[in-house]
């Protein structure tokens, strides 16, 4: 398996990996503080924190798989042809492309906090 | 001309002995593929592969197990058990059309309903996709067949006996009948054997879906052409590469669920009764937690086939396909997100389901894209309405419908309104049809010059298409209607008087004119066509690798492995058929006579090995036949002979793995054409063996995290885990068993270390050591619950604690089974320093099996005090 990230499919994936792990902890940790009877402020609170850290991580992947696409240098789009490079942009695209949908996610998935302020 | 050498990866490069490195020139020059072949050369070569390739004549025909024909027998199974479940359908209608019908009495309609979701969703959707990818992957690769193709025909007998058992039990009335869920306590409490024979024969057919998805994984990222860059795969591949990780974390929190809804069955071991601190609610989560991914393992590949027809159709490439790459593996993802939406109505926190509110509005977006992508690249193209075309552009109508219905369930205030009614089988319908359904009939017609190197009749597929198409809108559009009229699902009659009945009339009418189209299919398909002409090569003029096939079929799949530098090679690449038929492509003969295949590296597919692949056999189907003795005596509370069939089962597959697989081959390197030589043997991350236990345990650890994903749930969801003064297990077998568990792992990872140094005789004393310590550290962790005397029939908390225990257990002992295995092969010359990748493999297993030990350790020695 290879971990380099200009040919890593896990690095192509390392976004929506953070989403999912947003969801999950976000979901258990309300299901944990609901079932306790703690006030749902607390669940807000953890909602936050996580939220704020799966951001910074999706950021920081989408900023990565932003400069391996190298868009603005040669506007190479397609990726369709065999070389290195094009293989390389691909990922970075695709990588690109998960983060936003991902980041998406997240906010989607965060938004319920802002709204409901009880666990009832 | 390059070194193969420059296109290596530097830290896979350095990880090679020089013995197996990959030698010569690549990639290929134009003048090394313009060489003219000598044309007696070239029909010497084509007599051999046909020879080696060749279908076994008369009735070993059933041994073959040459991914054309376990794709077909697998497809027209799926579909003779679609054919089936759709009879049911019909029955059910035929009862709702009028108000107080008395067709059918209410417990046959109860069996009915539950085997036609049951039917529908694992005997059809999930194996058709299954099928038709064993069928077509390797053509979309390019490569002769898929990496385990005994596998695939395990999967396929497996699949066979275990839907004829499920089915069959509808016709002696003993089948189960509280809904394709089984939501306890109906079913756990249920009389008769009709829940058991859900749980086991479904966890039987489960066990063939995963070795699908393995063996679909590995095709994918280790069996594609050279050259086949990752971003110049085919987007089936794409889809399939998706789908297959989504049944490896769909599929086993089902089977972990099973594992504990059997064992209260049988065993009276409490996970879902609540008045022994058991809680339904578990079963609901892992229910869902498969069932919700299901739907898009269902829907994705299905509309795969749309991403393959669409381009063309519209005789250009596709629009977008780094977006659909995001929608197929966004959508993968997502879908995870989502099955609480099935259990809005179960009273959980509405922070909680506003969360899988939010996700099921999210999902719809990477879905969209697709569908956006598709439209535009009709836009774009010069379009021919040709017929399999018909069949997508309806999915995409019908399919867009039923989303739009998703978004609304997907509110929780508005799925509180519709909840269990008829306005979520409208909407579930408008999916699977859309999604699957009319995609995959689409699918039929388009490949069918490919597979069959006949046609299907264009003027029957139109009228196929319109009664089909016709016929679901007048059945299931009314049936939102009748939902928010607020007719219940699953009820087998309704009074007259409350304005149901005109709808169910209506419904069950399209009902039988949807039938007429399905037929009509059928009968295209099916009827003989032995006067017909053969087909021409690329009747739709498609520019994927799939129409370079062969008319008539010379049974080799392909006749070389190309070298591909296009998405499109036969729109793009110059000369690519003469290359190809001429044999100037890579392992263009089979001297030694034996079945092969190209192995590439995963990313970049550069030639690594030449696999050995393993031709007809019987072993096969013995081995699927114990299989399912296994499952289905225990239906019966038969346990001997289920046993017994167990270790034949076992005994079967080490047959069938010491006589065909990881060889040693004649000569450790072989001519692969153009100028290269690859190794006939590889072991390791090179090894599609190696990447098949990998992604095979990728799945089984996540039966294992459903299991301690269950302790926890018990802990937050019930205040009487662990109860009061309860009896834990011993902290000192406990530890005793982790010690002797690791001491286990740690010398079978010695032995390969020491093995591969040049050392067998240790290596060999290291294989005697290893099953040894695994024995007693079996032994110690049954002690540990055993000693202090947890009861698990008494309460959930000590049930779980002997789950978990059982079920490391188990793994423990297919692991002894692999070391003893490799230490035969020590012993008998199979496995030596140089030839190791069985040692290779044991020693990943336990990797994973390690790990699971000492959650388990923890899980009952350490956690349940600290609770």
């Amino acid at each position: 398996m290879q971990f380099d990230r200009r040919s890593s499919l896990w690095h192509m994936i390392a976004a929506p990996i953070a989403w999912s792990l947003h969801f999950c902890v976000v979901y258990g940790w309300t299901a944990s503080v609901c079932a306790r009877g703690w006030d749902a402020g607390t669940a807000r609170l953890g909602i936050a924190i996580a939220t704020g850290l799966a951001i910074a991580f999706i950021a920081a992947i989408g900023w990565h798989a932003w400069k391996q696409w190298d868009y603005l240098d040669d506007f190479d789009y397609e990726h369709d042809g065999p070389s290195v490079e094009d293989r390389r942009e691909f990922l970075g695209h695709a990588g690109w492309l998960l983060a936003l949908v991902s980041l998406i996610g997240v906010l989607f998935n965060a938004s319920p906090a802002l709204f409901i302020s009880s666990c009832v | 001309m390059t070194d193969i050498a420059e296109s290596m990866d530097p830290g896979v490069a350095a990880a090679i002995d020089d013995e197996t490195r990959p030698r010569g020139i690549y990639p290929p020059t134009e003048e090394m593929l313009n060489e003219p072949v000598d044309p007696d050369l070239q029909k010497a070569q084509e007599a051999r592969l046909r020879a080696v390739w060749a279908e076994p004549p008369g009735w070993r025909y059933w041994s073959a197990v040459n991914n054309s024909e376990v794709g077909a027998w697998y497809s027209l199974t799926a579909f003779a058990f679609m054919l089936c479940a759709g009879v049911l359908a019909l029955l059910m209608r035929v009862q709702l059309a009028v108000p107080e019908n008395d067709f059918l009495p209410a417990d046959t309609f109860n069996q009915f309903f539950t085997m036609h979701g049951s039917a529908m969703m694992f005997l059809f959707a999930v194996p058709m996709f299954e099928a038709i990818s064993i069928l077509l992957l390797p053509a979309f690769l390019g490569a002769r067949d898929m990496p385990f193709p005994r596998l695939s025909a395990y999967g396929y007998w497996a699949f066979l006996i275990g839907g004829i058992f499920v089915l069959s039990s509808i016709l002696f009335g003993v089948a189960p009948n509280s809904g394709w869920f089984m939501y306890p306590p109906l079913a756990t409490e249920a009389e008769g054997p009709g829940s058991d024979i859900w749980l086991l024969g479904l966890s039987f057919i489960e066990v063939a879906s995963i070795a699908a998805a393995v063996e679909l994984i590995v095709g994918v990222v280790k069996c594609r052409p050279p050259g086949m860059r990752i971003n110049l795969m085919p987007l089936y591949a794409w889809y399939v590469l998706v789908v297959g990780g989504m049944i490896l974390f769909a599929f086993p929190p089902l089977i972990a669920g099973d594992f504990l809804f059997e064992m209260q069955r049988s065993f009276d071991w409490p996970f879902f009764d609540p008045e022994r601190g058991g809680d339904p609610m578990l079963w609901q989560h892992l229910f869902w937690i498969f069932g919700h991914p299901e739907v898009y393992i269902i829907f994705l590949p299905s509309i795969a086939i749309a991403a393959m027809v669409i381009p063309t159709a519209a005789r250009r490439p596709i629009v977008g396909y780094n977006w659909i790459v995001l929608s197929a593996v966004g959508t993968g993802f997502l879908s995870f997100g989502l099955w609480v939406h099935h259990m809005f109505t179960t009273g959980l926190p509405s922070l909680s389901l506003g969360f899988f509110s939010a996700a099921s509005e999210a999902v719809v977006i990477p879905t969209g894209i697709q569908l956006f992508a598709f439209v535009a690249t009709l836009i774009v193209g010069r379009v021919r309405m040709i017929q399999p075309m018909l069949w997508i552009a309806g999915a995409v109508a019908i399919f867009t419908a039923g989303g739009l219905t998703g978004i609304m369930v997907a509110l929780a205030p508005f799925d509180w309104q519709v909840h269990d009614t008829y306005f979520i089988v409208a909407h579930l319908h408008y999916t699977l049809f859309g999604g699957m359904i009319f995609p995959i009939i689409g699918g039929v017609y388009y490949f069918y010059p490919f597979f069959a190197k006949k046609k299907m009749s264009d003027r029957l597929g139109r009228i196929s298409f319109w009664l089909t198409f016709t016929g679901f809108n007048i059945c299931f559009l009314p049936m939102h209607l009748t939902g928010l009229k607020g007719m219940p699902r699953r009820v087998f009659t309704y009074p007259g008087d409350i304005g149901w009945d005109w709808l169910n009339l209506i419904s069950t009418v399209g009902a039988f004119v949807t039938a007429a189209g399905i037929l009509v299919f059928a009968w295209d398909l099916l009827r003989p066509k032995r006067d017909q002409d053969l087909t021409e090569r690329n009747p739709w003029g498609g520019g994927t690798l799939e129409w370079a096939h062969d008319v008539p079929d010379p049974g080799w799949g392909v006749r070389g492995v190309p070298y591909i530098t296009s998405r499109y090679p036969l729109w793009d690449q110059p000369n690519f058929l003469e290359r190809l038929d001429t044999g100037r492509f890579y392992i263009p003969d089979a001297p030694e006579g034996l079945r092969e295949t190209v192995v590439t590296s995963a990313v970049d597919a550069v030639p690594q090995h030449v696999a050995r692949i393993t031709g007809p056999a019987w072993c096969t189907i013995w081995a699927a036949v114990f299989t399912g003795g296994a499952f289905i005596f225990p239906t019966f509370h038969m346990y001997p002979p289920a046993i017994i069939c167990g270790i034949l089962a076992v005994a079967a597959v080490i047959y069938w793995l010491w006589t065909s697989t990881a060889l040693v081959p004649e000569a450790p390197m072989k001519d692969a054409g153009l100028g290269l030589t690859l190794p006939t043997y590889v072991s390791g991350p090179r090894a599609p063996g190696w990447w098949g236990v990998f992604i095979t345990m990728l799945g089984d650890s996540t039966a294992f995290a459903s299991l301690v994903f269950g302790v926890f749930f018990y802990w937050t969801a019930r205040p009487d885990f662990p109860p009061e003064g309860a009896v834990h297990a011993s902290p000192l077998w406990t530890a005793l068993a982790a010690a002797l568990l690791f001491g286990s792992w740690a010398a079978t990872r010695a032995a390969r270390g020491i093995n591969r140094g040049g050392n067998p005789r240790t290596a060999q004393i290291l294989l005697i050591a290893a099953p040894l310590l695994a024995i007693a550290g079996g032994t110690a962790l049954v002690l540990a619950v055993w000693v202090p005397g947890l009861a698990p029939s008494s309460h959930v908390y000590p049930a779980m604690m002997w789950a978990l225990v059982v079920w490391t257990c188990a793994h423990v002992a297919a692991g002894v089974v692999m070391q003893g295995y490799c230490l035969a092969g020590t012993i008998f010359g199979k496995l030596t320093p140089r030839y190791d990748a069985d040692l290779w493999n044991t020693t990943l297993f336990w990797h994973f099996l390690v790990v699971s030990c000492l959650i388990t350790a923890a899980m009952i020695g350490i956690l349940p005090r600290m609770l």
